[in-house]
């Protein structure tokens, strides 16, 4: 697990940082004209709650809890509108969140060098409220409220040893940095230009400037300045934000004689707006004293990089591998004499193996590993075991295998839904039944990656209930979802009937699985990434899904064929077979639709030429090549002119101009620039057999 | 060839008198297809290119002629002669793709020839009456000869239909 914490931590203070980044180069432009804007608004919304969430995850609550104070309050403005705010309370709630942004990166960086959080975010966290009940209107109530709620946490001496001051309205309370020297000096210099604004006042204590001896007692409480009227105190206040060496101050009024309701109030945000002009922060990280063993020093290794500048680096090493085998393969090559073409040859292996490195490089920059999906379903059995009360153990197998990005991305939430269907339908109620079974009581789900050469194969196997075809089949029949007599099908082809639309075991829809739209949907989106579902159920045993996905999109395995003057390229994934047959082969229906009797089934012929329309003198089914073809569940063969060979390449997409004629649904992948400078077209198998049979 | 010139140096004269008004000359490339003499602003215009192999698409309408490589791109191509009702374009010696760029949509349409940049004056641009509105083009001008250049609407290109 200390593994795993750490990549969390890696991705954690990455994601942290790039979200204060934005956070910061939204707060600068949006100051500059002085205004929010909606978006803006619920960006940084997004920005706090995605903090909130990953900070509790990590259990750093202080950061959680000031992000969750900030994401209420920009929750309120983005119920009401920005523009409800007035100008005065803008500024304000600029000053805010750029304290909020310091307060968090200081968290961040104690995170990185190990030291342990700060602890003491009360006074920061009412700021925060205050501000929000202010803006909100709260009523005014408060005022003593706050203070005296804030003041014994962050310092506590403060409201007990307020200066015997009989004239005083209110006292300022003022904290200087630490390690200044001279306090007493300092404390003097800040009252004489507060004085020397016309405002009136005393301060304690009042020996500072010549006794020395204050200084401690300024370091360790501060020092007042008492105010006949609250006026001079709101004046003394701006003062002060002018001047250096102030750590804090905060307003106190002398509780008794008159608890003016609405000083503190007005009084609090300006507090908040302090740090402005003040250089630090009341809850600022000071590093507690009482730290925990220092962790060790966790550093960012992690940049992020646009996709797109990915694709078109991968896109010009494509380009590099076959210009290379272009200039390889030039013909003029056979005019050079023996040795410089043998020298030549030599440095051209080179190259080949520089582009080889090069390609696979920038492959991997692609890949991440899939511990960031499989550490988030850890966290959704830890959170349904204890909704349930089931007692499950979630087992990682294969945590570090990488695969493509995009493909992470269409994974998650299919993974999310196996996983969550295994514990809400999967593992049995009752830890009884499992020992009548002579199962281990706790059950258990073995979430598994593994690579082949090209694919990925995920698993999530569970060792609950299993399913029962008998049971299976009768939903089904009450859906009307059956295509044929039940008793005409097997096992495996009643199992599959809960990867079809509408299908759902559950009887009720819980909390967490069972919608009706579950396992449709992620056959759906595996199939979005060429991959494919299966499932395996013993009933009394456990449920096992399992997941194919290729690699990577972006390259594939596939054999060219010709029809007319065109080249396709089918991915070999989905060649079964290819063959030459005889006329007499051929069996008809009564549409005259072509048929072949391969391994004792029936399968339908698709001649390319006639579904493309293309010219070829081909077109007897014995001139020709017929290609046994495969998707999922779907398989048929492919009538073309000539079989020319097995090749690697790069998937592009079609220029955005062409999406408008829906090439996709056409039986039209992408297409692909050949050796010579040819473009091929790949084949999507799977469309190709809607668009030309189901269609039809 | 040499009244095209003379054309030409008019519309440079008109140009350099009215030089407060620059804003309303664009500089317009013109070729000509389906018997028209078109023009388009070089400012849509990447390049010119010609003996490119097409590979042709399957299921697609007459006037998308299909795709090319070029550099490594993948290039749409169609023929705006189809594209405006009528017969191919005929691949004579001196048929050329014109590269596009619509609002960053790349695209080459195919033409009989290519004749010449030069300045039109958008002021002089008049909208075209509607019994001969042709679906791609937004507007005509007359040159002093009276030959008369027809614009060809960007936008238009850029939506297939």
């Amino acid at each position: 697990m200390d593994n795993g914490m750490e990549g969390m931590l890696d991705t954690y203070l990455f994601e942290t940082n790039s979200l204060l980044d934005r956070l910061d180069e939204m707060l600068m432009a949006d100051e500059k004209i002085g205004d929010f804007s909606t978006d803006d608004v619920n960006e940084i919304f997004r920005i706090m709650h995605t903090i909130k969430g990953s900070s509790a995850m990590m259990e750093f609550s202080a950061m959680a809890e000031i992000a969750h104070h900030i994401e209420d309050m920009f929750f309120y403005i983005r119920d009401k509108g920005i523009d409800s705010l007035d100008p005065q309370h803008k500024k304000e709630l600029f000053n805010l969140m750029f304290r909020s942004e310091d307060f968090l990166r200081g968290q961040v960086e104690k995170v990185e060098s190990g030291e342990a959080l700060d602890t003491d975010i009360d006074s920061f966290a009412a700021d925060i409220n205050n501000f929000l009940k202010k803006i909100s209107g709260a009523p005014a109530e408060q005022p003593e409220e706050n203070p005296a709620a804030e003041a014994p946490q962050t310092h506590p001496a403060a409201l007990d040893h307020l200066p015997d001051d009989k004239e005083a309205v209110c006292f300022l309370h003022v904290f200087l940095e630490d390690g200044i020297g001279m306090e007493n000096l300092r404390a003097y210099m800040i009252v004489n230009a507060v004085q020397e604004c016309g405002i009136d006042l005393r301060y304690y204590p009042e020996n500072m400037e010549t006794d020395s001896s204050t200084a401690a007692s300024i370091i360790e409480e501060g020092f007042f300045m008492a105010f006949t009227s609250e006026e001079d105190a709101n004046k003394a206040s701006d003062v002060l934000r002018t001047q250096n060496y102030i750590r804090s101050y905060e307003l106190a009024a002398v509780p008794e004689p008159e608890p003016e309701p609405e000083v503190p109030p007005k009084e609090e945000p300006v507090k908040s707006a302090a740090p402005a002009s003040a250089p630090k922060p009341a809850p600022a990280p000071k590093p507690a004293p009482a730290k925990q063993a220092a962790a060790p020093p966790v550093k960012q290794n992690l940049i992020s990089v646009s996709l797109m500048r990915l694709d078109s680096l991968q896109n010009i090493v494509g380009e590099i591998v076959i210009t290379e085998s272009m200039v390889t393969s030039a013909p003029e090559l056979n005019q050079l004499s023996r040795d410089a073409y043998d020298n030549f040859m030599k440095s051209a292996r080179q190259l080949r193996k520089l582009t080889d490195d090069l390609q696979d490089i920038s492959m991997s920059l692609r890949m991440v590993p899939i511990s960031g999906v499989f550490q988030k379903m850890s966290r959704i059995v830890r959170d349904m075991k204890q909704k349930l009360n089931k007692d499950v153990r979630l087992t990682l197998i294969g945590e570090d295998t990488e695969i493509d990005k995009t493909i992470v991305d269409s994974i998650q939430d299919p993974i999310m839904h196996m996983v969550r269907n295994a514990m809400d339908h999967g593992i049995e109620d009752d830890p009884s039944e499992r020992i009548a079974l002579g199962k281990n009581p706790q059950g258990e789900i073995i979430l598994s990656a593994t690579h082949t050469s090209s694919e990925v194969v995920i698993s999530i196997s569970d060792d609950g209930k299993g399913m029962d075809p008998e049971k299976l089949l009768a939903k089904a029949r009450d859906k009307g979802i059956l295509t044929k007599p039940e008793s005409e099908y097997s096992v495996k082809e009643a199992l599959g009937l809960v990867m079809l639309p509408g299908f759902s075991t559950n009887q009720e829809v819980t909390e967490f699985s069972g919608r009706g739209v579950g396992m449709d949907v992620v056959k759906k989106n595996v199939e979005s990434v060429g991959g494919v579902v299966s499932l395996a159920s013993e009933y009394g045993k456990g449920t096992t899904f399992t997941m194919k996905i290729p690699l990577t999109m972006a390259i594939v395995d596939g054999m060219k064929v010709t029809v007319g003057n065109s080249i396709f390229t089918i991915p070999i994934a989905n060649i079964r077979q290819s063959l030459k047959i005889l006329p007499e082969d051929v069996i008809r229906d009564e549409n005259d639709n072509e048929m072949l009797e391969l391994m004792d089934s029936f399968y339908p012929v698709v001649r390319l030429h006639q579904f493309f329309n293309i010219d070829t003198d081909v077109t007897e089914l014995s001139d020709g090549i017929v290609m046994w073809v495969e998707t999922s569940d779907r398989s048929f063969c492919l009538f073309v002119d000539e079989l020319v060979g097995e090749q690697q390449v790069v998937v592009k997409p079609f220029p955005a101009f062409l999406n408008y004629f829906e090439l996709k649904n056409s039986g039209i992948a992408g297409c692909t620039i050949l050796g010579d400078g040819n473009i091929s077209i790949i084949l999507d198998i799977q469309s190709l057999h809607s668009a030309a049979l189901e269609n039809a | 060839m040499s009244e095209q010139l003379n054309n030409q140096e008019d519309i440079q004269d008109v140009a350099e008198m009215e030089t407060d008004e620059l804003s309303t000359i664009d500089r317009c490339l013109t070729f000509e297809s389906a018997g028209l003499i078109l023009y388009i602003s070089t400012n849509n215009v990447i390049e010119i290119i010609n003996n490119h192999s097409i590979t042709t698409l399957p299921l697609m309408p007459p006037y998308i002629k299909g795709i090319i490589n070029l550099r490594g791109q993948i290039l749409p191509v169609m023929d705006i002669q189809q594209r405006m009702g009528k017969g191919p374009t005929e691949f004579t010696g001196s048929a050329c793709i014109i590269v596009l760029d619509i609002d960053s949509v790349s695209l080459g349409i195919i033409v009989d020839s290519v004749r010449q940049v030069m300045d039109i004056d958008l002021k002089n641009v008049r909208p075209i009456p509607l019994k001969h509105q042709q679906k791609l083009l937004n507007g005509m001008v007359t040159m002093e000869d009276g030959s008369v250049f027809m614009s060809i609407d960007c936008q238009a290109l850029a939506v297939p239909q």
